[in-house]
């Protein structure tokens, strides 16, 4: 458990309440080097774990001959399928039930390249990674599909349940005097965290810690209590600082199970910590996607159909899919609409959730279009969007709760320059450099799940606030440490913000934006009425000040209590506690609705998705939404593109720290421009290994290749979204951002690319 | 559907290992060394092939470098040895003896004021996960010193061997600005 105090604040006083810009109170820890991430910890007695993995991508093993690996200095076990002992199936994040067959994370039958297959266990790390090269693995092979462009991958299965249409799609589409039709395409991506997943599993008896980078504490608890039977108590995961995550480290996976049983084999605290080059197999990214768009429109630009096909690759075992059809049926009006979708089975670890799944890929086919029927028609591309601006959710049809989207291409056009830009695409020139304009909305739907939180006021006037939820950097610590100070009336220095714990009051998923949103929620409520139960105190016992002046209410400011009517100089909360003769106060308090309001309930409220609301339950239509303007300078002659300057406004509603928000959008921008540059796992066709499996050779964004980035907020508080007028945040920022550039790319360049990332070659 | 067996071996293991008489030996070429870090003298032994990045976080309880990819691409295991940024993971400890190292948490003492380019990044935002930023924070307090923060464009450049997924980079920029004037 870490407890994070709030100090070296700089600044405005003001800046500690509820929507100032407070520094991050976790952010002393981290500048030092004392936060403690997972891997940092050294139980008594610690042996480490290093994974073998399959060289094939298909097929199964035939047997492994550990001989070599055994009889190195140090080994002290080498797992395989064979020694393995038993783990249980678990419940899955659906609350599906679990299957009877054992859970098996060691395979022995291979669907992709990099699958876990044995595990070495030593004294030190050098001699597990150095017994792990003597692992004889004897295989056989099958042939693989290395990915969408396989021929033998075909159109894969179609997916119902994505389908959303409405009017006649195709007859309108038929009839339209205008139609463009083309395919966009994104490559597997991934999360790239620089901190590497990993945990250190200890057993006492039949009680487990697990030191682990987690965004979801209790959902994986969860599953590691299923995993090794036993009851969800005695499992303690701790998970304090996690060093990026990006959708990757919500779930229990493969390398945790291997662990935790290395750990009940041998007796032994276990750490496993996964190489850079796992980090690619060891789970996955965002899955390759296709999609082909018909737009129909009449002359002037007005959209009348929308036809779209699209497919994603999934593992061969499981169905991951990644909506393709999530901003498409909401960015615009149109009368006609149709959207459908494939998921094709690959031989690739199962695609995971990278931010803002579906609707990252989702808007940069839209986005894209929709540009390219602006040119076609001889319209600006800011003009074509508001021209097609859609008043309501055309999907759900139900009003917006609020959608600041022409105010952010008002602000985001003015503060741009936008109308500086000559029409023309390769019409603004520098020297050897072709600038382009380019602009692409975004959006993020607002998910909603209860939440949970302790707020205590303790004797010496201090708070603490305590969650089993996790920062990983969206600013968690010190959004909370806000709440509470803003809702009881104290100093934001005089609250501690507990996180990161399973012992600690439960929480659901940080994933899906949702999280600052429900606990903000919860914290605001539990700290009101720690607050309450102060105020009363004051008023009603005996031995407080206050008793004498039969007030009905107090105010508490600054840590200072007085009566509303009095204008003396107040008594401090640690006083009143003092006389009172109270050590603490305390209010635990949750945000579920009545009817889940029971024991079993609330356990799967925080440990599956199932209560998660969608962004359209209600009467309301819940999103975030965002513009981007993008200037590229592209190299005449080489095609190498330099995103020049950005400018970005977006709607988030409510923001609890702008300075902590803005950094969350500007990240998210950043991985945008990786997106459209330089990202793209590129998987060997003979034989499905991902080729750039490390940093030197998956590119994500350095310092040089970011130009300054403005983003403007043009949010208003939204009350129907969340109890303290938040939207979603974190995943907002990159939706847009590919397109924009490959929108100001083709008007730099009068080149078109429409399968990311936009490379050199692509261009010359 | 499966075509025969084929057998995939893997490489042979690069190091040669000890063996007494069929016995296991537990440990593989130890080796002593006196190591100077953040101005202490420290004791460590080691096999010989450790890393000065796993010496530091595995052996002497310095986990402020960090370990992002151990392959010299990322630069979260910056740490300055004689005064020049050096990539701890590419480092063998054997290979430090005599020099002097220094690492984030030599950088201030707890208690003490901030270093410059800390308080700096604490105030730009220059972080989010912060798993990065040990190894930015050593880059930048030498990107400093070796005068290579004299235009944005230039701190941008001799900060981007430090990868930042979070995406501060706009906040480092600004942080290192400000941080060598204060320093200059
Ligand atoms: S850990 Fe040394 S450069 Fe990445
Ligand atoms: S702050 Fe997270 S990687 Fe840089």
């Amino acid at each position: 458990m870490t407890i994070v105090e709030t100090r070296a604040k700089r600044g405005d006083a003001a800046d500690g309440a509820l929507g100032g810009r407070l520094s991050r109170i976790d952010g002393p820890a981290k500048i030092t080097g004392l936060a403690d991430y997972a891997l940092e910890h050294h139980p008594q007695g610690m042996v480490h774990a290093v994974l073998v993995e399959s060289a094939i991508a298909s097929g199964r093993v035939v047997s492994i001959d550990a001989n070599a690996a055994e009889r190195a200095p140090g080994v002290l076990l080498v797992m395989t399928p064979d020694n393995a002992l038993p783990i249980k199936s678990a419940t899955d994040w659906l609350n599906t039930p679990p299957s009877d067959a054992p859970y098996e994370p060691l395979a022995r039958s291979i669907t992709f390249a990099g699958q876990h297959i044995a595990a070495v266990i030593a004294e030190t790390f050098e001699q597990a990674t150095a017994a792990a090269a003597l692992v004889k693995v004897y295989y056989e092979e099958a042939p693989a599909i290395a990915g969408l462009d396989d021929p033998k991958a075909g159109d894969g299965m179609p997916l119902d349940r994505m389908t959303i249409e409405w009017g006649d799609a195709h007859g309108a589409l038929a009839n339209a005097p205008i139609r463009i039709k083309h395919e966009y395409r994104t490559p597997r991506e991934y999360n790239v965290p620089i901190e590497p997943h990993g945990l250190i599993a200890e057993w006492k008896g039949d009680r487990l810690t697990v030191w682990e980078p987690s965004q979801w504490i209790d959902g994986m608890a969860r599953t590691y209590a299923e995993w090794f039977d036993i009851p969800f108590e005695n499992v303690e995961l701790r998970s304090p600082y996690i060093g990026g995550g990006f959708g990757s480290k919500a779930l229990a996976l493969e390398h945790g199970a291997i662990a935790i049983n290395a750990a009940r084999m041998l007796g032994r605290p276990v750490k496993l910590a996964v190489t850079r080059a796992q980090t690619f197999t060891a789970y996955g990214g965002r899955p390759a996607t296709r999609q082909t768009i018909e737009l129909g429109a009449t002359r002037d630009g007005k959209l009348v159909s929308i036809v779209q096909t699209g497919a994603n690759e999934t593992s061969m075992k499981a169905v991951q899919v990644e909506p393709l059809g999530s901003v498409t049926s909401i960015m615009y009006a149109t009368p006609n609409f149709s959207s459908r979708q494939n998921v094709v089975p690959v031989n690739t670890v199962k695609p995971g959730a990278l931010r803002a799944p579906g609707e990252n890929p989702s808007a940069f086919g839209i986005e894209c279009a929709i540009d390219e029927l602006a040119y076609e028609v001889g319209i600006d591309p800011v003009q074509i969007r508001l021209l097609n601006y859609a008043e309501e959710d055309p999907h759900a049809r139900k009003p917006w709760s609020t959608r600041r989207l022409r105010e952010a291409y008002a602000a985001g056009a003015e503060a741009f320059g936008w109308s500086a830009r000559q029409p023309k695409p390769r019409s603004m020139r520098e020297g050897n450099q072709l600038i382009g304009y380019g602009v692409a909305a975004g959006t993020y739907p607002v998910r909603r799940t209860p939440g949970e939180a302790l707020v205590r006021i303790l004797g010496d006037g201090s708070v603490e606030v305590a969650s089993s939820g996790i920062d990983m950097g969206q600013g968690t610590y010190t959004i909370l440490a806000q709440t509470a100070a803003e809702a009881i009336g104290v100093p934001v220095e005089k609250v501690r913000v507990k996180l990161g714990d399973s012992s600690l009051p439960r929480a659901p998923v940080a994933g899906g934006s949702q999280f600052a949103n429900l606990i903000t929620g919860a914290v605001h409520k539990a700290a009101l009425a720690a607050r309450d139960e102060l105020i009363g105190l004051a008023i009603n016992d005996p031995n407080s000040p206050f008793r004498d002046l039969q007030a009905n209410t107090l105010i508490v400011e600054n840590g200072v209590i007085s009566s509303p009517r009095d204008t003396g100089a107040g008594v401090g909360i640690a006083e009143i506690m003092q006389r009172t003769g109270r050590e603490r106060i305390e209010a635990l308090r949750d945000t579920l609705p009545e009817n889940l309001r029971n024991e079993k309930d609330h356990f799967r409220n925080f440990t599956t998705i199932t209560t998660m609301l969608s962004p359209t339950d209600g009467d309301y239509s819940l999103h975030s939404w965002c513009v981007h303007f993008v200037e590229v300078r592209v190299d005449a002659d080489f095609g190498t593109v330099r995103v020049a300057r950005m400018v970005s406004a977006l709607d988030s509603g409510r923001l609890y720290n702008p300075k902590l928000a803005e950094s969350q959008w500007k990240g998210g921008i950043i991985m945008g421009i990786g997106q459209a540059l330089l990202e793209e796992g590129i998987v060997d066709a003979r034989n499905g290994r991902v080729m750039n499996n490390n940093l030197g050779d998956y590119l994500v964004p350095t310092n040089a290749d970011i130009p300054d980035l403005k983003v403007i907020s043009v949010g208003i508080p939204d009350t129907h979204a969340s109890v303290l007028g938040g939207k979603a945040v974190g995943e907002l920022g990159i939706v847009g951002v590919a397109p924009a550039i490959a929108n100001a790319v083709y008007h730099a360049t009068g080149v078109r690319v429409r399968d990311l990332p936009i490379t050199m070659d692509k261009l010359t | 559907m499966f075509f025969g067996l084929l057998l995939v071996e893997r490489p042979a293991a690069l190091g040669t290992y000890c063996h007494q008489n069929g016995v296991k030996t537990p440990m593989t070429n130890q080796i002593s060394l006196n190591l100077d870090i953040n101005g202490k003298s420290r004791q460590v032994t080691v096999e010989a092939r450790v890393t000065l990045l796993d010496a530091l976080r595995e052996h002497l309880e310095l986990t402020g470098t960090k370990k992002g990819c151990d392959h010299g691409q990322c630069g979260a295991c910056t740490v300055h040895v004689d005064g020049e940024r050096v990539l701890s993971c590419l480092t063998l400890a054997a290979q430090v003896e005599g020099s002097t190292i220094n690492t984030i948490e030599g950088l201030s003492a707890p208690g003490d004021a901030l270093h410059p380019v800390q308080a700096a990044f604490l105030e730009h935002d220059a972080f989010q996960c912060g798993y990065c930023t040990p190894g930015q924070i050593m880059s930048a307090v030498a990107c400093i010193r070796e005068g290579h923060a004299g235009s944005d464009d230039e701190i941008r450049e001799y900060m981007s061997g430090n990868l930042c997924r979070c995406g501060a980079y706009p906040h480092i920029v600004d942080a290192v600005r400000e941080a060598a004037k204060e320093l200059s």
